[in-house]
């Protein structure tokens, strides 16, 4: 027995001596050549790769070998972006890749000292981090767009890049993806006139059949777009109107506050649910009828209720005619990582460029549903192949001789001038403003003679993928950014725990009072059948004649 | 060399353990719930505490729930440990088997299960956020609250149920004074072991969509506001809560009974 505790011993001991020699050798020999790149950001936001063989995305691939071999992803981003970066510079770099579920998760993380290189939050986090100072700028490399290499800077949108400008973000963050909010709804079951207003939330016709997203920051943008209701659809279109929307929508005054509480309880009282992630299924499986959401993960919802092998569904985009959060998650180096390491910033800056590459962005967008910030024709070529319409007589499994409703989608406001897209107008709501001509649009390239009606400009709010994805310039021009709240956070907090706790003022006082005697009487009579001995015990008097003996 | 190890130092790895994960981060929750943003001393977190009718009122509404997903788990669990600690069934341990059995999948999965389950019932389960709360702990706590009072029921002797009916008791003599007497020890380690973490096990409401905060809730949405000091202080008192009721429950409880946790299949 002894003999093998003595080998055991000897064993253990080797194996701790080995590992931490390994270690040793292993951190040393890393720390000279290796950078490592700490990137965070959020859970599902990137291409994990490993697509089927029939996901291929059919358009040309500029940065492919063969531009006609198309989209693919075989591996994940994280992997390929490795494997290019140390192909093509001196030092070899790893990336140690995490994700967060909210921006709150991310901002205690950083708080509690967990160290990031690149991290990916939205406008309000990037704001509340430039407060801190905590955000290392891009460098002027990062910006010269004579360089080949830097896709973001040649590829980001100008219409994007100018609000970063307008923010004072451009220096600091690069933008990722960014969308709207509205409504995912079941158009045989939902009523237009109520769904292009947030006032679907209170609607008791929609009495718990309509979720809310869990978190404070959305719950009161939407609750401030009911209280300002009138006043926002007073509001002049175009930039005049722009400062006043975003004044109402960003208004965190004491009395601002106290009405959406007020409005709050109503809304919990009528919504099927605060929902974080679960609304997307809910929604596809026809628990509820409609589900504010961030545009990306409605593009989702309607993909994955196209294709619900059970019961498809047809389920649109709304966008409520008061107003829409446009939102953004942009890219930041953190000071506190990068800590003025030249190498890893560089690798930082190649990995926001590798994902602005067209071919890159494209698989994102195809893998997660958001709309990235980069404006490529090799974006514009992926839309056109996933939402244009089919004009081309021999492509039998997408033609159809009896669509002849044409829209003509503008999307130059981010793509650039003469950058339109013809879509089936089925697949859109045609609004106030919107004419129409015929012409024939496929005689030239297809010899396609149909005569198409071709209805152009005026107002879209709803539709489907394609709205969710570009909103049009109508959407555009009544979109507010909604800032940090700053040192109101607190306030708004506050009234979230109102909202959500119980509170004990609600119920009637008599009901409180009857309650609690009750169970201060429940308490009392346990108390005293515990004690009863103590309490009540007679005290033993012998009879007549008998004497007391004590036993020990 | 000889590999020797008295108990001081077998207890080592455990307390080392205890040290880092249960001592350590206490003190971390003291010093925040009594400091402020600055990291100055303070008892406004504890004011707030009390003064806030949102809080009492989630405290509240986490104790109505806590006691009927408790009350809910007697009713079901002691007929289903009766009958499987004093039959003399065969296949009682295939029966035991099957309460047990839940307990091996995760519970985030059961309940995704339970909420289909549920709408197929109810059509809307919204519109009874407390009831499926309840239903959803239940379904979650059950076997906590039938393996104790198996064990005590199955340690009962028999001769003192003969000795009672031998002397003249009707049966539901013998269970009112002897049975049920004798297996108390069970009931309350079973309602330790319901009661207090239904308190805070937010994640069931949050799935089966009642939106009202219960105590977890609460604490993590001070949290997610960065707010750690007022988080720190309710995680704080429902320690303290805890605290008051396992003490009193063990003052009731069999010293050598270990509650269950025995049980081996």
């Amino acid at each position: 027995m002894h003999r093998y505790k003595k080998a055991l011993c000897v064993l253990a001991t080797a194996a701790v001596a080995a590992s931490s020699f390994c270690m040793y050798g292993c951190a040393a020999d890393e720390q000279s050549t290796k950078v490592t790149l700490r990137v965070a950001n959020w859970e599902e936001y990137i291409d994990l790769g490993e697509w089927d063989d029939e996901e291929m995305i059919d358009i040309d691939n500029a940065f492919a070998d063969d531009p006609s071999e198309g989209v693919f992803g075989a591996n994940s981003m994280v992997d390929d972006f490795v494997e290019w970066f140390n192909s093509t510079h001196d030092y070899e770099i790893e990336v140690e890749y995490s994700t967060f579920g909210t921006n709150e998760d991310l901002y205690n993380r950083l708080s509690l000292g967990d160290v990031y290189d690149l991290v990916c939050p939205s406008d309000y986090m990037i704001m509340k981090l430039l407060d801190e100072d905590a955000i290392e700028p891009y460098s002027e490399a990062f910006f010269d767009e004579s360089t080949d290499e830097n896709y973001y800077i040649n590829g980001v949108s100008k219409y994007i890049d100018d609000i970063f400008v307008d923010y004072d973000w451009n220096k600091y963050a690069a933008c990722y993806m960014w969308g709207t909010t509205g409504f995912v709804y079941n158009p045989l079951l939902v009523d237009v006139d109520d769904v292009s207003s947030c006032n679907i939330l209170q609607n008791g016709d929609y009495f718990k059949q309509v979720t809310i997203k869990d978190n404070v920051r959305d719950a009161y943008f939407a609750t401030l777009s009911i209280i300002y209701n009138d006043e926002l659809l007073g509001i002049p279109s175009g930039d005049a109107g722009t400062e006043q929307r975003s004044a109402l929508l960003n208004d965190t005054s004491n009395e601002a506050i106290a009405a959406a509480e007020d409005m709050l309880k109503n809304i919990k009282e009528n919504v099927y649910s605060f929902e974080t992630d679960s609304g997307k299924a809910d929604m596809v499986t026809g628990k509820v009828l409609a589900n504010y959401q961030w545009s990306g993960d409605a593009v989702y919802i309607m993909d994955e209720a196209d294709s619900d092998e059970l019961n498809p569904t047809e389920l649109w985009y709304s966008v409520p005619d008061e107003c829409t959060n446009l939102w953004f998650d942009g890219w930041v180096m953190l000071k506190r990582g990068i800590d003025g390491d030249e190498r890893r910033k560089e690798a930082a800056e190649a990995f926001v460029n590798f994902l602005s590459r067209p071919d890159n962005a494209v698989r994102n967008m195809y893998y997660i549903g958001y709309t990235s910030a980069i404006a490529d024709d090799m974006i514009y070529d992926y839309m056109d192949w996933n939402y244009g319409f089919v004009f081309d007589p021999s492509d039998e499994e997408y033609f159809d001789e009896e669509l002849t409703e044409v829209y003509e989608y503008d999307l130059s406001y981010f793509f650039g001038d003469g950058y339109t897209l013809y879509v089936d107008a089925a697949t859109l709501e045609l609004g106030e403003g919107v004419h129409s001509t015929t012409a024939q649009l496929g005689l030239e390239d297809y010899g396609n003679d149909i005569t198409y009606t071709v209805y152009s400009g005026g107002n879209i709010d709803r539709g489907r993928q394609l709205f969710g994805q570009y909103p049009t310039a109508n959407v555009i021009d009544r979109s507010v950014v909604m800032l940090d709240f700053g040192d109101k956070l607190a306030n708004i907090n506050q009234m979230w725990i109102h909202v959500r706790c119980l509170d004990l003022l609600d119920f009637d006082p008599v009901v409180i009072g009857v309650v609690a005697a009750i169970v201060a009487v429940l308490i009392a009579a346990i108390l005293l059948y515990r004690f009863r001995y103590r309490i009540f015990i007679k005290k033993y008097r012998p009879r007549k004649g008998y004497a007391r003996v004590d036993m020990i | 060399m000889k590999l020797r190890f008295n108990r001081k130092q077998l207890c080592i790895p455990y307390a080392a353990f205890l040290i880092l994960f249960v001592i350590a981060p206490l003190f971390v929750i003291l010093y925040y719930a009594f400091t402020n943003g600055e990291g100055q001393f303070t008892f406004d977190n504890l004011v707030s505490f009390f003064s806030s009718t949102n809080t009492i009122g989630t405290l509240i509404y986490s104790f109505a729930l806590a006691i009927t997903t408790t009350a809910v788990c007697i009713v079901i669990a002691y007929p289903t440990a009766y009958i499987l600690a004093r039959s003399n069934f065969k296949k009682k341990y295939v029966l035991l088997l099957l309460f047990i059995m839940p307990m091996w999948i995760n519970f985030t999965l059961r309940i995704t299960a339970l909420k289909e389950i549920l709408t197929a019932i109810e059509g809307n389960i919204a519109a009874y956020p407390f009831l499926n709360s309840v239903i959803g702990m239940t379904y979650d706590f059950l076997p906590f609250m039938i393996l104790p009072l198996y064990t005590s029921l199955l340690k009962l002797d028999k001769n003192l149920m003969e000795a009672a009916q031998d002397l003249g008791a009707s049966k539901i003599r013998v269970f009112l004074r002897v049975t049920l007497p004798l297996s108390v020890p069970g009931i309350i380690s079973g309602i330790t072991m319901v009661l207090l973490p239904s308190m805070t096990n937010y994640v069931v409401l949050d799935m089966l969509y009642n939106s009202t905060y219960i105590m977890g809730s609460l604490i993590g949405s001070y949290f997610n506001a960065y707010d750690w000091n007022n988080g720190s202080m309710i995680s704080l008192i429902l320690l303290v809560i805890i605290f008051f009721v396992t003490l009193i429950t063990n003052r009731f409880s069999d010293k050598d009974d270990n509650g269950g946790r025995e049980v081996i299949l």
